[in-house]
Formats: structure tokens, C-alpha cells, sequence
């Protein structure tokens, strides 16, 4: 019994200047950036790319410190599963310290976020499909 | 150059036993018998569990000496390097070369990246054929 990860969903790359750190690796890697968002409630910036089934994810703050050094760093992955609801009851079971589950910015998906026990790698879990086109 | 995949997640860890029986006992997955084990010569063992069409690879550190190691005493354990494939390891290091990155030679179909170069990821790029 697990919590029925089929792959990893994303990977996230967090630094002081998201735009920066995509198109570093856009025109290094050939990269394609899919899509830029400001996430609603918190304002960060985000990109996104995708390679086959895994999407890497650009993360920084709303605002820019003009001429500061950009750094960034690799963060966590958020990890596709078939029964968000099942996974988190599996892993509180456990003792896992699970936020309940929420709709996430991707459209009809509902994300949870495990917060201590994943050997020091921030992850969380997400469901597509879980929430019905009407109420997403 | 195009990197075509995420080729795997390198997580740095304190005990990789206890962490593969994390992930296999409570997250249900299932470690890849047929790779890893103690590397000497790098100052670490690790090993790999297959997560849809990437890895997990968890690497412990047995010296003190190594990035490896580093990260460990810089930031315990934690998510450490991520690894693309490239079509043509040759080709993907002279193209960002070329493009002022610094790179590392490639030796058996890896490289890697300075995190100078990458606004401080640990990248590895990766050919698999």
C-alpha cells in the first residue's frame, strides 16, 4: 500500500527571479517556457515547461530586486496520484503531517502538501480530474 | 540542443536504507535492484527508485569530502541535483560552451553543469543511448 504516485508531476525551481532562471534554461537546454502565471493569493511569478510528462516549474517573488544576484535553487516535486483523498488518508495514517487537500492551479486538479517525513525533499501530491469542470 | 526528459531527481540523504524503506514502505515505491550500490572512487552509494518515466536517486554520502558531502553538512538531507537527458552528450556540452556556460567534459555519457552557470541548480545532463 502506497499513496499511488504514477510519476512525478512536477519539479519545482525556486529563486529570487523566475523569468531569469526560465530563460537561462531555455536558451541553454532548449527548454520551451509553455506558460507564465502570477499565482493568485501570494503574487509569485511563475513559468512553466514541460519535458514529456514531467513539468518544471519556475517559482520566484511578485516583485524583482533590480541588480541583485539571481540564485536559485532546486526545491521540491509534486507527485501524481490516482486518489488524492486515499494518499492523504494513507499517509496521516502513517503520521504524516498532510494539509488538507485544495484545489490547485492547475484546472480541476487538487493538490495536498506533505510537510515533514519525506527525507528533507519538500513534496506534495496532486489529483487531475478531481474536481468537476463546473466547479473548477 | 534540446534536453527531451527529466532523467531523474538526486535527494541527498542521512541513511539511504531508512529512506528507501520510506519511500517503498510508505509511499509505495519500489526500489531498482539492478543499480546503485557503493561508489568509492565518489564518495557515495546510492540508488534508484523508478517514479513513471524518471528516478528517484537517493545518494549517501560515505566521505566527508565531495559535493555530495557538502550539501550534506550544508543542508542535511534534502533534494540535491536534477539530471536531464539529451539526445547527444558531445553535442549538448559544446553547444553551452558555446554559450559561455561551463560544463565538464562528458564521461560516460554524463555531464555536468556549474551551478554558475545555472543560477546555482546542480545540473547533469544525460545521454541514455
Amino acid at each position: 500500500m502506497g499513496i499511488g504516485a504514477t510519476h512525478i508531476d512536477h519539479i519545482v525551481i525556486s529563486s529570487n527571479d523566475s523569468g531569469t532562471v526560465a530563460q537561462t534554461f531555455a536558451d541553454n537546454l532548449g527548454i520551451e517556457i509553455k506558460r507564465k502565471m502570477i499565482r493568485p493569493g501570494t503574487s509569485a511569478q511563475l513559468a512553466f515547461a514541460k519535458l514529456q510528462e514531467v513539468v518544471l516549474e519556475f517559482a520566484g517573488p511578485p516583485q524583482v530586486t533590480p541588480g541583485e544576484e539571481v540564485k536559485a535553487k532546486l526545491w521540491g516535486m509534486v507527485l501524481a496520484v490516482e486518489d488524492i483523498d486515499a494518499a492523504v488518508a494513507h499517509l496521516r495514517e502513517l503520521g504524516y503531517p498532510v494539509s488538507d487537500p485544495r484545489p490547485a492551479v492547475q484546472p480541476g486538479a487538487r493538490i495536498a502538501s506533505v510537510k515533514d517525513g519525506t527525507s528533507g525533499v519538500p513534496f506534495a501530491v496532486i489529483q487531475y480530474n478531481a474536481i468537476p469542470a463546473e466547479a473548477s | 540542443m534540446k534536453a527531451t526528459r527529466i532523467d531523474h531527481v538526486g535527494i541527498v540523504v542521512k541513511d539511504i536504507d531508512a529512506a528507501l524503506a520510506t519511500y517503498a514502505g510508505n509511499f509505495g515505491f519500489t526500489a531498482d535492484s539492478k543499480r546503485g550500490g557503493e561508489l568509492p572512487a565518489l564518495g557515495i552509494k546510492n540508488a534508484f527508485m523508478p517514479v513513471g518515466e524518471s528516478d528517484l536517486e537517493f545518494i549517501q554520502p560515505t566521505s566527508s569530502e565531495g559535493p555530495v558531502a557538502q550539501f550534506a553538512a550544508e543542508r542535511g538531507e534534502g533534494t540535491f541535483m536534477l539530471s536531464l537527458e539529451v539526445e547527444d552528450i558531445d553535442a549538448a556540452v559544446e553547444h553551452l560552451r558555446a554559450a559561455g556556460a561551463r560544463v565538464g567534459n562528458a564521461s560516460n555519457g554524463v555531464a555536468f553543469v556549474s551551478m554558475k552557470s545555472t543560477h546555482g541548480v546542480n545540473l547533469q545532463l544525460v545521454q541514455r543511448q
